[in-house]
């Protein structure tokens, strides 16, 4: 081991209280030396100089033993200070004012002078002035004047010489402090950035797998068309989906040049802005963007049909989404638009609807032979029937008119399903449809038992609509009553203006329906638990129909209900209904 | 009276259904005029539509070949048989509006199932009969 790295170990910054005596402790073992050997510094009073060898000792003794940190700084200079009087007794016992050994007083001095603190100041400075002072006092036969000069004078040297040491080491202190402070301070930071750099490291992963996702949905997408486009429809989105729709790439169509637009059948852009141009629009000046755009801008999402047109001129039906696009601050910075290919399921609901008509025509036809022939065979003026063969007539009439109404039933809910919804809109009194659907009922309610009544007002209740299908909405009202309300009860049709609306009331006082099933009423084909429990026949279209129906009149349908006692349905319609619901056809019955 | 009004009226019958166009024989039967043809197809009807003389021509809607509405179309277009009655039949309301039969190509219409004494009725109503006593 060499020298500098054996002095590298010792602690120089901060020292024990031992480390510091260390050069006093040589310098008196040295003084010893040279006092004791033949021809050395005479001892001139031998129980002083061994009493100062004696007290360095018990100050280096000190040193070592006394854990010193736990005590206040201030008190280590017990040790210097004692080291200083061990030099004064040496001096006193080497030759007093001739002793060699003064110079011993620089090594606690300097300790002295270097502790933190004004006061050691005046403890080096006094300390110093004892250990030179003292051999005047005591050995009194060897005082000159230059002595007592020296006496007095080397003391103020040494109290400028502490004061510089002082602060020169409070300086230091401060350095080394300010040092240390600033190495701790580095040492966090450093801490903090390898935690940073960490974090950085995990949330760069973790972007990663999440770009990676959105990447993989992105490149998921291929069904659906999304498009993005800034505030004036410039595309600077294009998605797998799109490629694939409208058969251009995403490096061909990012080239700051397509618009949205450019992709819609303008027939249909030109539609939309004559509806917009009906009523108030968000924007000032029009333009075909608008058509697409304008209800995004008024804070809505839009699902709208549309056609695309693709470069070769092919036309896709489609279901556009449109969105608003943001920024990071929620704002919008342009449109986001996702597209559906509705081909297939256009054509499904074409096919749907073929089927549809098919089923009625297959179904209507053999029907049309048995009611036809039935008639033939009733009105048979030549060849007339028995009563009892009038009867099973009769019974096979009204089963054949039965399946005859389930097959228009079943039609008309098809119709609905599919939006085409048959409507011829007039000025209907629906006093003479409360009235005709009653009278028709009549033969029923006589039948089964139940008292039937009709509450109308003298004055007509008018409203928009269609008359057939408003009276077909009653009559099953009416035909349910009738079927749920036993022997002895009564069904009322009641009507009644009730400000901007109209309402007419089927009540009855029937088996109910639980409370529990009333929401489910109107779903096709439910039939409630008390219906199949008395084996009330029907197949559950009859409210799904009159929903259906009054719905379509801007209305609605109030049910209320308690089994065992009664239920009461109500048709509420507005008194002006502002326009037909779906597109009207002309009724089958009207002639021209 | 000229001899138009002095002959029965001619009419023809066209629906693929067997019974139907049976029913339909006898509904127009006993409306009191001629039954010129009943036929199961559009082309034979309209084969007996312009052989001549036909008030009125009775035609389904659906029918295999010329459908009822080609048939009218035919009957139109044809300066000989323009003036010839066309009475639509069919059990779809679907089918009689979709195509504008009822605006454009028919002067009357009827929806299966229908009732033989309505049928009659119609027919004497188109041909102006007066009803049997």
């Amino acid at each position: 081991m060499t020298i500098d790295r054996w002095l590298s170990r010792i602690p120089i910054d901060s020292p024990s209280a031992f480390m510091k005596q260390v050069p006093t402790i040589a310098g008196f073992a040295i003084a010893a030396i040279i006092a004791l050997i033949p021809n050395g510094v005479p001892v001139t009073n031998v129980p002083l100089f061994w009493g100062g060898m004696g007290l360095v000792a018990i100050a280096s003794a000190l040193a070592a033993v006394v854990p010193w940190r736990r005590f206040h700084s201030e008190w280590t200079v017990v040790v210097p200070v004692l080291s200083l009087l061990a030099v004064a007794l040496l001096r006193l016992g080497t030759g007093s004012s001739v002793s060699p050994f003064a110079v011993l007083t620089l090594l606690p001095f300097v300790w002295i002078a270097t502790e933190e603190g004004r006061v050691n100041i005046l403890i080096a400075a006094v300390g110093t002035f004892i250990v030179l002072f003292a051999p005047l006092v005591i050995d009194g036969g060897t005082r000159t004047p230059g002595d007592v000069v020296r006496a007095f004078f080397s003391p103020l040297i040494y109290l400028i010489v502490a004061i510089v040491i002082n602060e020169i080491a409070h300086r230091m202190r401060l350095q080394v402090k300010a040092a240390h402070e600033s190495a701790e301070q580095q040492q966090a930071l450093l801490a903090q950035a390898v935690v940073a750099q960490d974090e950085l490291v995990l949330n760069e992963a973790r972007l990663k797998t999440a770009n990676r996702l959105i990447q993989s949905i992105w490149n998921a997408v291929t069904e659906q068309s999304v498009i993005g486009t800034d505030l004036d429809g410039l595309i600077d989105v294009w998605n797998p989906g799109a490629e694939k729709m409208l058969g251009l790439t995403e490096k061909q169509v990012l080239d700051g040049k397509h618009h949205v637009i450019d992709f819609h059948l303008h027939e249909e852009l030109e539609q939309r802005l004559q509806e917009m141009d009906a009523r108030f629009t968000t924007v000032s000046s029009i333009d075909d963007f608008s058509a697409l755009v304008d209800t995004v801008r008024a804070g809505s999402a839009d699902v709208r049909d549309w056609t695309y047109v693709r470069p070769d001129g092919k036309r896709v039906a489609v279901q556009v989404a449109a969105t608003p696009r943001l920024d990071e601050n929620g704002h919008r910075v342009g449109f986001i638009f996702v597209a559906t290919d509705m081909t297939q399921a256009r054509e499904f609901a074409r096919l749907k609807d073929e089927f549809v008509g098919l089923i009625s025509h297959e179904l209507r036809t053999p029907l049309s032979s048995i009611l036809g022939y039935l008639e033939l065979m009733r009105d048979d003026d030549e060849s007339p029937l028995s009563e009892e063969q009038l009867q099973y007539l009769g019974v096979a009439e009204r089963n054949a008119h039965r399946l005859l109404r389930l097959v228009g039933d079943l039609l008309f809910t098809a119709q609905v399903e599919s939006g085409r919804f048959p409507l011829e809109i007039k000025d209907v009194d629906l006093g003479g449809v409360v009235s005709t659907s009653v009278e028709s009922s009549a033969p029923v309610a006589a039948n089964a038992g139940v008292t039937l009544v009709s509450e109308v007002p003298d004055r007509p209740v008018e409203v928009r609509g269609d008359p057939v299908r408003l009276g077909q909405a009653v009559d099953n009202l009416v035909s349910n009553a009738l079927k749920f309300t036993p022997r002895g009860g009564t069904v009322t049709v009641a009507l009644r203006p009730d400000g901007e609306q109209a309402v007419i009331a089927v009540t009855d006082t029937g088996i109910g329906i639980p409370a529990v099933e009333l929401s489910q009423l109107s779903q096709r084909f439910f039939r409630a638990s008390t219906a199949t429990r008395n084996a009330v026949p029907g197949v559950g279209l009859g409210l799904t129909i009159t929903k259906a129906i009054v719905t379509a009149h801007g209305g609605r349908l109030d049910i209320a209900s308690e089994e065992g006692v009664g239920t009461s349905i109500s048709i509420v319609l507005p008194v002006e209904t502002p326009q037909p619901v779906t597109e009207a056809i002309p009724r089958a019955e009207v002639t021209k | 009276m000229s001899d138009a009004d002095a002959r029965a009226k001619r009419v023809v019958i066209a629906d693929d259904d067997d019974d139907i166009r049976g029913l339909m024989t006898i509904a127009a039967t006993r409306a009191g005029v001629e039954i010129v043809a009943a036929v199961d197809n559009g082309r034979a009807a309209l084969d007996a539509v312009r052989a001549g003389d036909v008030d009125l021509a009775v035609l389904d809607i659906s029918m295999p070949g010329l459908n009822g509405v080609e048939v009218a179309e035919a009957i139109r277009s044809d300066e000989l048989t323009r003036s010839t009655l066309i009475l639509m039949v069919s059990a779809s309301v679907q089918l009689l509006t979709d195509h504008g039969v009822v605006a454009d190509r028919s002067d009357s219409f009827i929806v299966k199932p229908f009732s033989p004494r309505v049928l009659s009725a119609r027919i004497r109503e188109m041909l102006e009969l007066e009803e049997p006593a």
